[in-house]
């Protein structure tokens, strides 16, 4: 269950950041391919073309490249792009070898920065967050400090995030870390484990996302904060949840696009092997008595024997549902060694086809187009099965996609979403900071994508249409010019983030065309339109001559309204 | 996040007298006429989650009172509002009560979709696309709903909460939260940065029509923005819920011509620990509808009611039998509520299936026996002006049979 809040309404009495608007549970975002609907069919679609996907002369490879694999272009990307090889695919696959390499990369300017932000929670392992922030927190409950530290972890986890999307080399190990997050999705308010969530994040996902995917699925699945946040850790013989059971089928293995309803699994049409090549509810009410027992070993009243306070993931023999039971057309038999009944489960999914092909159509979607060809989505989930035992399994589906002559002609089907948008505004003007500043979470939340606060299991939508509302694009606004006005801040803190935008301007450039001509290909790396070049030459110039040069007084306070009409354009949108 | 004083703003003022006017010279009011809406604002409640109908409305007697006593021993609701001889509402409800009785409210039980899934998504998919059993539909039933009608109207949809499905290829959809949140953020040249933006957003991609549609938004909206004075002593709790309804009830009044508004409201799938005796973590969240709801209807109730239908939805209902954790897993049948001068309230609709184990969906859950595009069907055609069935919920008109919900 996503909807508890019994406590938020303590952690909002910690101020400013969550108190400005909604976080409302949306709705989530559709497959767009077709599924097969076994029961009622509709005698007729109603046709209406969707949204074709923009079709946008090419660019260079190192734009495409360096939108699709970072969080944004900052000033000397391309360059430094361009200089890795004689020909755009030879400069791509160095690239993409060196991005999936992340020990490589000297990531040091972004150690000094990380070290500098003073973070105290984030070096601590999983234990030692229980143990001090939940099992241990010092504090009175009925005072705000008990809850600022229980949080702590937490939000320090979404500095440190923003931290690195801004300023470290490893890009596309933050992207993924985005993606991996929004796949295995956990709300950061659920209750019983906010805390956790920095180990979750940390352990869980970023350990294994270059690894394996059988790997990744245990640990998530064995996380505490996915055995609260999907309430697995009530889930007993008497008495199963089905909650994380049906998850783990739709959103992380297998996908809503291989769910046949509710109806008879014998009737399931089965693959080479015996197994049912999609599943049904029965599926996953059996899955959820496969898992019955797998819990937190959290007895904080030291009422249940077996149980401890470690924070750790408990095996609990006596939840655990012993009798027979038949998974996917898989039979197993009753009283199977501890812990089998649930490994088997996750052997099966994350080995079948399906699953396979959801998580190469997850990944194409972040890294091509709304809509990727199936050619692409069907190579990648090739790779998915030939390596399922293999140590690098991901990183080399992520090869098959980035190194895909589908990736290389996709220019024009990915729109920024808000936090690509915010992150890339900030790589772009070179800004600075210390920590994020309670402004940027704001100002996130505001365009509806406050890191780690969807609060359904489903993650962040990926596809344009769920994010051109005017809200968020309005925002996405906003943020550009509190960003380039420097108003991103934070009272409680002191953090801020400081845009100096003039004094990234050479002193030589002084009337309205040159400064525009200037800002605009080294914020878009590329030409605008006429007329919308013209747009941000009008703002330039105010009153003055297009080509006459300015007083120091006029650039320099109406420089940044400039520069944010150019954050502000379509252009910039584009990913 | 504070928002500093500007440095530009003084610059401005000691410049030229050809700035000063320019940046004076913004839209401060827009009169509309009052535009001749020949439909209803519908306003569309979506309860995300999964709402446990069965504690919502209840049997108060018979069998059916004893099978839900027994499957429910923790997590029964005891003192109910008498709806009829039948059915009682859960009493943190109360605030609705009064609506009922005077019939303004009604209530369509074991309603729901007629395809068979306990998934969140794809039922929340299949409602709001209005194809059930398909997802491979381009747009919403609102969205057809709308362009079967025909749109002449300034704002004819207003979305509280990002895009919803229902608008899905709608891109004259506005959303906004709040009016006073709803504003491009001044640095002393914004005309200036509204003209560059529609140059620059005049183009035909998905990402340019939605620019272009805020900046419409914003003239609309930027005269609204000096707070907002509920009729009738209306209030509005500081609320998800209450936030978004008393934006719609502002939208409303400005007689721009608004048909269609979709409100959200999450955090009703309750899988543990749902309810304490007849209070806990359900009642408030119905009590924050409920009273959400009826203070909508005082505010509105200032010459706008007999113009206003109101549909309460949620994706299904929950298992009959409680589980484990004091909760409730996902189920199938569910209730619908309908507000609105012209409802033909104070009764419960629809044909209850009863809950003996025969009767139940799948031996688990309230069956489904009245789809809900009946009640979403009644409402185009009797209250939104557009007799189409057909064409907002393709294969289905040949089933449509409207219940008499509205009049």
């Amino acid at each position: 269950m996503y909807g508890r809040k019994l406590s938020r309404r303590d952690f909002l009495k910690l101020g400013g950041a969550l108190a400005a608007t909604s976080a409302l549970a949306a709705c989530a975002p559709g497959e767009e391919n077709p599924i097969t609907v076994p029961f009622e069919t509709v005698t007729q679609n109603p046709v209406i073309t969707p949204e074709a996907l923009t079709s946008l002369p090419p660019v260079p490879m190192a734009i495409l490249a360096l939108n699709r694999l970072t969080f944004g272009i900052r000033p000397g990307d391309v360059d430094a792009f361009n200089a890795l090889g004689s020909t755009d695919d030879e400069r791509l696959q160095n690239f993409v070898v060196q991005q999936l390499n992340p020990d490589s990369i000297d990531d040091s300017d972004f150690e000094t920065r990380y070290n500098n932000a003073g973070f105290e929670t984030l070096h601590k392992s999983h234990e030692q967050i229980y143990y001090d922030h939940i099992a241990s927190n010092p504090y009175d409950s009925n005072d705000d400090i008990y809850w600022e530290w229980y949080s702590k972890p937490a939000y320090e986890l979404a500095d440190a995030t923003v931290l690195r999307a801004v300023f470290s080399k490893k890009q596309l190990v933050e992207v993924l870390a985005d993606f991996w997050h929004n796949h295995f999705n956990i709300y950061f308010w659920q209750d019983d484990g906010v805390p956790l969530l920095a180990s979750y994040n940390r352990d869980a996902l970023r350990a294994h996302m270059l690894g394996n995917f059988r790997q990744m699925l245990e640990a998530v699945a064995k996380h505490p904060s996915m055995l609260y946040y999907l309430n697995q850790n009530n889930s007993s013989d008497s008495g199963p949840n089905e909650n994380f059971a049906r998850e783990l089928f739709e959103l992380h293995t297998l996908g809503a696009e291989n769910y046949l309803g509710v109806r008879d699994p014998n009737s399931v049409e089965k693959d080479a092997n015996g197994i049912s090549i999609g599943y049904v509810d029965n599926d996953v009410y059996e899955a959820a008595r496969c898992l019955t027992g797998w819990r937190v070993d959290d007895d904080l009243g030291d009422w249940e024997d077996g149980v401890e306070k470690t924070g750790n993931f408990l095996y609990y023999k006596p939840w655990h549902d012993r009798f027979n039971k038949l998974v996917l057309g898989r039979y197993f038999p009753a009283d199977q060694e501890d812990l089998k009944d649930g490994h088997d489960v996750l052997d099966l999914l994350a080995s079948h086809p399906g699953t396979a092909r959801h998580i190469a159509r997850k990944l194409c979607r972040r890294f091509i187009s709304d809509i990727p060809p199936e050619s692409v989505v069907q190579a990648a989930a090739d790779t998915f099965l030939q390596f399922k035992d293999a140590p690098d399994q991901l990183k080399r589906v992520m090869e098959t996609i980035l190194l895909s002559a589908e990736f290389k002609a996709s220019w024009g089907g990915k729109v920024k979403r808000p936090f690509e948008a915010a992150m890339s505004m900030m790589r772009a003007l070179n800004s600075d900071f210390t920590r994020a500043p309670g402004g940027i979470h704001w100002m996130l939340e505001l365009m509806g994508q406050r890191l780690f606060e969807r609060r359904p299991p489903d993650g962040y939508p990926d596809t344009r249409d769920a994010w051109a509302n005017s809200m968020s694009l309005l925002y996405r606004w906003n943020f550009a010019v509190g960003l380039t006005e420097n108003w991103l801040d934070d009272d409680d803190t002191g953090y801020r983030v400081n845009s100096d935008t003039y004094g990234q301007t050479p002193a030589e450039i002084r009337t309205a065309s040159s400064l525009a001509d200037y800002w605009i290909p080294r914020i878009l790396n590329q030409t605008l339109p006429e007329a919308s070049r013209n747009a941000v030459v009008a703002v330039m110039a105010q009153e003055y001559g297009w080509d006459e040069p300015l007083p120091e007084d006029h650039v320099r306070y109406v420089l940044p309204a400039m520069i944010e009409v150019i954050l502000m354009s379509p252009e910039f949108q584009w990913r | 996040m504070t928002k500093t004083i500007l440095p530009r703003r003084q610059f401005l003022q000691g410049c030229s007298a050809a700035i000063a006017a320019m940046a004076g010279a913004k839209l401060t009011n827009i009169a509309f006429a009052r535009q001749d809406n020949p439909s209803d604002t519908l306003v569309v409640v979506f309860l995300r989650g999964g709402w446990d109908a069965l504690n919502v409305v209840a049997p108060i007697e018979g069998d059916d009172r004893g099978f839900y006593e027994k499957a429910r021993p923790d997590i029964r609701i005891q003192n109910l509002l008498r709806l009829n001889d039948q059915f009682g509402m859960h009493p943190a409800m109360s605030p609705l009560y009064d609506l009922y009785q005077a019939g303004r409210v009604g209530v369509v039980h074991a309603v729901g979709l007629n395809v068979d899934t306990r998934s969140h998504f794809d039922a929340q998919e299949y409602i709001e696309l209005g194809t059930p059993g398909s997802k491979n539909t381009a747009s919403g039933w609102i969205t057809r709903h709308l362009q079967a009608s025909g749109i002449s109207s300034i704002l004819p949809v207003l979305s509280t909460s990002g895009m919803p499905t229902s608008l899905l290829n709608f891109v004259p959809t506005v959303s906004l939260s709040t009016p006073e949140e709803f504003s491009l953020w001044d640095n002393g040249l914004r005309d200036s940065h509204i003209n560059a933006l529609r140059q620059m957003y005049a183009g035909e991609s998905l990402l340019h029509r939605a620019g272009a549609r805020t900046l419409d938004a914003l003239d609309i909206v930027s005269p609204l923005s000096g707070g907002y004075e509920p009729s009738n002593g209306a209030y509005y709790n500081n609320d998800e819920f209450g936030i978004q309804l008393k934006t719609v009830a502002q939208m409303i009044k400005l007689d721009a011509g608004l048909r269609v508004a979709t409100v959200d409201f999450g955090g009703w799938d309750t899988h543990e620990y749902q309810n304490s005796g007849d209070g806990g973590y359900m009642a408030d969240l119905l009590n924050s509808l409920a009273s959400g709801l009826a203070n909508f209807y005082l505010d509105l109730d200032s010459g706008y009611t007999d113009k206003l239908s109101v549909v309460v939805v949620s994706e299904f209902g929950r298992r009959l039998v409680q589980n484990e954790s004091y909760g409730t897993d996902h189920g199938h049948g569910s209730v619908m509520f309908t507000l609105g001068g012209s409802v033909n309230g104070g009764q419960v609709f629809g044909n209850w299936p009863g809950l003996h184990n025969d009767q139940l969906y799948d031996r688990a859950d309230l069956a489904v026996t009245t789809d809900y595009r009946q009640v979403l069907g009644e409402l185009l055609s009797k209250r939104g002006n557009n007799a189409d069935i057909e064409s907002v919920f393709p294969g289905f008109s040949g089933s449509y049979n409207p219940l008499g919900i509205f009049r």
